[in-house]
């Protein structure tokens, strides 16, 4: 388990890329981490590998600190958006490089990873296109079996062959030997469909950290036909994040529980009325919307 | 075994559960069929372990399904599948419904016809 406690990190010219955050991530689970741009993401996830010293508050890796800990550090593994490798080296040299840095590098694995992905081990990585190199990160990365995996952007520039073999990678990790994916990324879409539990980062904050399936039942997308339609003070008791008005039909994105809203909303009589759970990318942008980073200020 | 659309508002594990339970109702699996094991669902459909956990659970509470210790999980016995005959026949309607309010009927004459079908008005009228 990974346990985030008021921890803080704060960079030159008064930048605190990590604010006060607080979080549980548990084991064997897949976990989303998104969040706008500059939100904290990157810098959580060096933060829970011990690359970076946190200013304040603490994160434990199953009751211990990462910092300058070799014995936690050898059972995780974190893919930077930028992978770094020995200037020169080949996909070889580099398992050779890890073998010695990580007492459970296994041989085996690695032969195995190198069956499955389509790169050649003897290549120079530096020679390599950006997703080539991206797959040589994730082969070593899965040849030490960590026992937590963190991937920062590491899907992008993935072809959807490639995604497909590290989401079977992942898979067999979580049920083989309860492996933790943390897995910051853009693409919500597939985050939804890979991940049991996300956190929704901005400035540095979380703003929720939750099941994701628990997350799409605090949404409700509704589209609803009313004869008249219902003067605004009539709809104040519901927590509308969003309406739009066509003609007769409301369309709108109200925060609460699902039965309630529905009750609440028959009671003005509506000719038809739908709710559908909001996708993972419709939440993205209406809890920032609700935190004031407005999508309609920058849409011209 | 079962399929999933990823394209789908439907959350996986949901679907997964409604693949199941359809592939009993089509006769497609029988009482004390083994299901695919979590790992190897979770492998074909390139999909998180945890969510194919969630669905199985959910099945078993249903009592579509149940699991012995170290051998898996199976189908359970037909007659506690009937009751799930109703999901479907849920899904039947709300497509006819969904038909009937797509090309404009109103919602007041819908309920007028479903209240005259429960109350026998328009029994063997045809």
């Amino acid at each position: 388990m990974i346990e985030i406690n008021s921890l803080t990190k704060k960079f030159q010219g008064g930048i605190t890329a990590v604010d006060e955050m607080s979080a549980y991530i548990e084991t064997g689970s897949i976990y989303g981490l998104v969040g706008s741009n500059g939100s904290g993401k990157s810098t959580l996830l060096r933060l829970i590998s011990g690359v970076y010293k946190p200013d304040n508050g603490i994160v434990l890796i199953d009751g211990t600190s990462p910092y300058e800990n070799p014995e936690v550090k050898s059972r995780l593994f974190f893919v930077s958006d930028n992978p770094y490798f020995i200037h020169q080296c080949n996909v070889m040299e580099m398992a050779k490089f890890y073998k010695m840095a990580y007492s459970r590098f296994s041989d085996e694995r690695f032969n195995y990873l190198r069956s499955v992905f389509p790169i050649d081990p003897n290549m120079r990585i530096v020679n390599m296109s950006k997703g080539m190199q991206r797959q040589a990160a994730l082969m070593l990365a899965l040849s030490v079996n960590p026992d937590y995996l963190l991937l920062d952007e590491a899907f992008d520039g993935l072809d959807p062959v490639i995604r497909q073999v590290i989401k079977r990678l992942l898979a067999d990790g979580i049920t083989e030997h309860n492996m933790t994916a943390i897995i910051s990324s853009h693409n919500l879409r597939e985050l939804e469909d890979l991940c049991d539990h996300v956190g929704l980062l901005h400035k540095g904050k979380f703003i929720f950290n939750r099941e994701l399936d628990d997350i799409k039942l605090t949404i409700q997308k509704v589209q609803g036909v009313f004869n008249p339609v219902p003067p605004p003070e009539k709809l104040k008791d519901l927590n509308i994040l969003r309406i739009t008005q066509q003609g007769s039909l409301l369309n709108m994105i109200i925060r609460g529980d699902r039965e309630e809203i529905r009750q609440k909303l028959n009671q003005l009589n509506p000719t038809f009325l739908e709710m559908v759970p909001p996708t993972l990318e419709e939440i993205f942008i209406y809890e920032l919307e609700a935190a004031n980073y407005d999508v309609n200020s920058i849409l011209l | 075994m079962v399929s999933i659309d990823l394209q789908s508002r439907t959350p996986i594990y949901e679907q997964i559960v409604n693949g199941f339970s359809r592939l009993c109702l089509i006769g497609a699996l029988h009482a004390h069929d083994k299901l695919p094991s979590v790992r190897s669902l979770a492998l074909d459909l390139g999909i998180n372990p945890n969510t194919v956990q969630k669905a199985y659970q959910i099945l078993e509470n249903k009592g579509l399904i149940y699991s012995i210790e170290g051998k898996g999980s199976f189908i359970s016995d037909e007659a506690q599948l009937s009751s799930q005959k109703y999901s479907q026949i849920c899904e039947h309607l709300k497509a006819a419904v969904t038909d009937a309010y797509t090309q404009g009927l109103p919602k007041q004459q819908a309920q007028i016809v479903l209240d005259d079908v429960y109350s026998g008005r328009s029994a063997g009228n045809d």
